[in-house]
């Protein structure tokens, strides 16, 4: 993509990977009216950045590049000293919860949080990971080695692990 | 808990997403009102505000400039007290004016496509920068109090000049001296440099920059 990708080229791309766009803005705000700042934010600096796309690329990882550095400066900006969100500020807004309240909602719901207080860097690494990325893409992406990424991956998520764990047992004894 | 098992939850909020009927974001997404007013770049850019108080210091600046220069020009240098403090005063309010420019220059030129540390540490550096001409600045202060000096006044009332003005401007010379030597990215960890930055609108972002740089840097560092 040499030239500014067409209105409707572009606006297809954003469609077809919308659920980055949904995903990051979930992980890195804390209430709607700011997830909604963020997604508008990221799909004006993906316009903007049109250009700076190389055919040698995939969309998608040229979206999480851009995608995670305005969540991470904008999150940055916003961020302000309150206490954690509560569980239901963080979940994500899907109409037809009412038949979804089960195991599976409450792990979504769990891991949204748990890496919702990861820190930003961390953040985007696990999302990349959980995206399926290879650890060449995320050491890329992320601009470190593929040997840190393996390391720091695993790290993470035996600290997720432990969490859920913890939270399950609770939940248990309740 | 296995790894499979999680990409498993991660998936399933895949397809929750994909599934939802009506998603706020989503309908953002396709709103082409919405696309329209990002096109024509009326959309507010809240990343873009990042300029806005730097663009808005550099007019104020010029204009400041400006009337330091009428000054010295209606002047014309019969006091030359006057002249050469407001001289001094406008050549540090340009450099102020300049480095701000170049701020705005290096800010438009970030490339949110380039890898996520890189980037984040450009932006970092860039905040913690206005820390270094900061004690530049200060070296102004004397001028200040010299700008009103005139030679009669020297000649003629000599122990109420010695007593009162040269003291203050004697006092304020070797502060800004003080202040331009301690001023700097060593003696952050210091109350009172901290206390003092914090008087500024961008010095609390510059301290967040600070520790962000170090998480940057420990987050590149290769774990054992």
């Amino acid at each position: 993509m040499d030239r500014q990708p067409t209105k409707d080229a572009f606006l297809s791309l954003v469609l077809k990977n919308r659920g980055i766009i949904i995903k990051i803005c979930n992980s890195y705000c804390r209430n709607k009216a700011d997830r909604e700042d963020l997604a508008q934010e990221i799909t004006y600096q993906l316009w903007r950045s049109g250009k700076s796309f190389q055919a040698d690329h995939t969309f998608s990882t040229w979206m999480y590049r851009i995608a995670l550095n305005v969540a991470i400066s904008f999150y940055r900006k916003e961020k302000k000293s309150e206490p954690m969100i509560s569980m239901s500020e963080n979940e994500i807004d899907i109409e037809d919860k009412a038949d979804g309240a089960d195991e599976l909602e409450e792990n979504i719901n769990l891991l949204q949080q748990f890496i919702s207080e990861l820190k930003e860097l961390d953040k985007a690494l696990m999302i990349l990971y959980l995206e399926s990325k290879s650890y060449a893409e995320i050491a890329e992406i992320l601009g470190i080695t593929e040997t840190n990424t393996a390391t720091r991956i695993s790290r993470i998520k035996d600290k997720l692990k432990q969490k859920f764990s913890t939270v399950k047992k609770e939940i248990w004894k309740t | 808990m296995e790894d499979i098992e999680l990409k498993n939850i991660w998936q399933s909020y895949d397809r929750k997403i994909e599934e939802a009927r009506v998603l706020n974001l989503q309908s953002w997404a396709l709103n082409l009102r919405c696309f329209e007013t990002i096109q024509t770049q009326k959309a507010k850019s809240k990343l873009d505000s990042l300029v806005t108080f730097k663009i808005w210091a550099v007019a104020l600046g010029i204009i400041w400039v400006l009337f330091l220069g009428i000054l010295i020009y209606g002047n014309r240098f019969e006091n030359p007290y006057f002249g050469v403090s407001v001289s001094f005063i406008m050549l540090f309010s340009l450099i102020a004016v300049v480095v701000y420019i170049k701020h705005i220059i290096i800010i438009k030129q970030i490339n949110y496509a380039e890898n996520i540390t890189d980037t984040q540490k450009k932006l970092a550096q860039l905040q913690v920068s206005t820390i270094k001409f900061t004690g530049i600045v200060w070296l102004q202060m004397p001028f200040h109090t010299t700008w009103f000096w005139h030679s009669k006044w020297i000649l003629f009332s000599s122990l109420k000049f010695w007593l009162i003005p040269f003291p203050i401007t004697l006092l304020f010379t070797f502060l800004a001296i003080y202040l331009y030597r301690n001023i700097n990215l060593e003696n952050m960890h210091k109350k009172w440099v901290r206390a003092l930055m914090m008087a500024g609108p961008e010095y609390k972002s510059v301290i967040k920059a600070i520790d962000f740089i170090n998480e940057i840097d420990a987050f590149k560092k290769d774990l054992a």
